[in-house]
């Protein structure tokens, strides 16, 4: 395994891996199992330093996690739209591959597993504010939020961020049309939009 | 160049805009010190419709570096301000022909000061405590220094450094815990009283928008009529977006941010992510509601728990419902 390969694998442990380097890792990981060995030890290393029994690590990626990669791969030409729904597909794959990635899958949020009943009016999926720090939050106490946020795996919280930066890139126009009418700045909000669009 | 403005008939949309609900206040008693800072803020705010100047500003959030220019011309009862990026992108962003009497809800929020003894409330003081101190040379120009602080985790702090004479905004920091600076406008040269300078090495001009109740809104609809259920004290809506439209925009008078929300066309591993520019945030949550997925993104200079819990509030109206 070349240091480049472990670096980006402790960047894939430490949610500092790019969408690049998860991709090119996943590719790795077929065909090396050494790499995966390092994975496996990594994951033990990280389980048992946060205290967590380390029993049952599995390494696996199936076929439909290396179509749903294959499927995502860039194309030439796309549109607005694409451009701005390619996070979520990521997201999507993201998803999938940490469900079969990662320790026995008991700290994973399984969607769909959401209580119907009490789904209608509430949004749910929703933290109990205050509990996830990852964010560099501030704990505090609230009264909203229904139950608490699972925890993302690295790859999810990777899609997830660079969801929020392409939204803001997306929205901040939009949100400056109001904040140049409601705030004492006069037009400088604009000043923030990334790229000005007529 | 490409130059298409869409002229708003602002004159006839304006008189409805200074609804700022402030009905709910507490009667509070506001402390000489509130006070003062309070008709600075008011002062300021009127500078818009008082002081004519050009000038270059700059924009600092961390590392990075713009600068713009600004201008804004008064005539005949109206205002003509523009922006022109001199970094980077070649853009421009004008507002022409916009009534002196058109305020807006965050103005109506700074100018509460004006009717201190009328209402007895504090208005921003509810929020934020002030302090007032004489403040450096700014763009040539003597400045007084206005230290905002907030009374809750819900804003950011803001240092206001305004033209002791004309109380024009000369240099704006906005600050995070432990007062570090997240972004910071300051104007570098500033001369009152001149003509906008037409410039020409410009690709984009974009007519900033004038969102306006009663304006047919060509914004995106959504299926799921929606509200925020949620917002920190202080913050009023800017506009009557309606309950189906995909966006939604709250201000307290100094800080401003908005929601989207996005139907997803499928399911979506829930959860949320954050990135950050200056004081400017964008929050995205991916999660159900009334079953189906949704995205919803809060930007703006707000920190990172109120976004988490305005998204948190968000509710599904049921149209059926009394």
């Amino acid at each position: 395994m070349t240091e480049q390969l472990r670096e980006s694998l402790s960047a894939l442990m430490d949610d500092q891996a790019s969408d690049l380097e998860m991709r090119r890792l996943l590719g790795e990981f077929e065909g090396d199992p050494a790499l995966r060995q390092t994975w496996v030890r990594y994951q033990i290393a990280r389980s048992a330093m946060a205290g967590q029994p380390v029993t049952h690590v599995r390494f696996d990626i199936s076929q439909r996690v290396s179509a749903a990669i294959a499927a995502e791969a860039p194309t030439a030409r796309t549109t607005l739209r694409e451009r701005w729904m390619r996070p979520l597909a990521s997201l999507a794959v993201a998803a999938s591959v940490t469900a079969v990635v990662v320790l026995g899958g008991q700290q994973l949020y399984k969607a769909g597993t959401l209580d119907a009943q009490n789904a209608p009016a509430i949004a749910s999926g929703v933290s109990a504010v205050g509990f996830v720090n990852s964010l560099g939050a501030v704990p505090m106490r609230a009264s909203y939020g229904a139950q608490a946020m699972p925890q993302l795996e690295p790859a999810a919280r990777t899609a997830y961020r660079e969801l929020a930066r392409q939204r803001m890139y997306q929205y901040m126009q939009e949100h400056a049309e109001h904040a140049a009418l409601n705030s004492p700045q006069g037009l400088i909000p604009f000043a923030r939009v990334p790229q000005i669009e007529e | 160049m490409k130059y298409s403005v869409r002229q708003l008939a602002c004159g006839i949309l304006c008189g409805a805009l200074g609804w700022v609900n402030v009905a709910t206040a507490e009667q509070t008693a506001c402390s000489d010190a509130d006070t003062e800072a309070l008709q600075w803020l008011s002062r300021m705010a009127k500078s818009h419709s008082e002081v004519a100047y050009q000038g270059v500003v700059t924009l600092q959030r961390g590392d990075d570096m713009q600068v713009v220019q600004v201008a804004r011309s008064l005539a005949g009862g109206v205002s003509s301000e523009h922006l022109t990026r001199l970094t980077g992108q070649g853009a421009q962003v004008i507002r022409a022909n916009h009534p002196l009497d058109c305020t807006h809800p965050g103005e109506g929020l700074l100018t509460l000061g004006n009717r201190l003894n009328e209402a007895d409330n504090c208005g921003l003081a509810r929020h934020y405590q002030f302090q007032v101190s004489p403040g450096e040379r700014i763009a040539g120009r003597q400045s007084m220094k206005v230290e905002i602080r907030p009374r809750d985790m819900y804003r950011y702090g803001v240092l206001l450094e305004l033209d002791s004479e004309t109380a024009l905004m000369l240099r704006v920091s906005t600050l995070g815990r432990g007062d570090k600076i997240l972004e910071r406008f300051q104007f570098a040269d500033l001369n009152y009283g001149e003509p906008l300078q037409p410039r020409a090495d410009i690709d984009t001009v974009h007519p900033a928008a004038h969102p306006h109740p009663d304006y047919p809104s060509n914004a995106p609809q959504l299926s799921v009529p929606w509200a925020v259920s949620w917002v920190p004290g202080g913050f009023t809506v800017t506009d009557k977006a309606s309950p189906a439209s995909a966006r939604r925009t709250y201000t307290d008078g100094l800080a401003v941010f908005s929601v989207f929300l996005e139907q997803l066309p499928q399911e979506l591993k829930p959860g949320e992510g954050l990135a950050r520019l200056g004081s400017s945030l964008s929050y995205t949550r991916g999660m159900r509601l009334a079953g189906k997925p949704v995205l919803v993104t809060v930007i703006g200079e707000v920190p990172v728990n109120t976004a988490r819990m305005v998204a948190d509030s968000i509710r599904v109206l049921h149209q059926s419902a009394p």
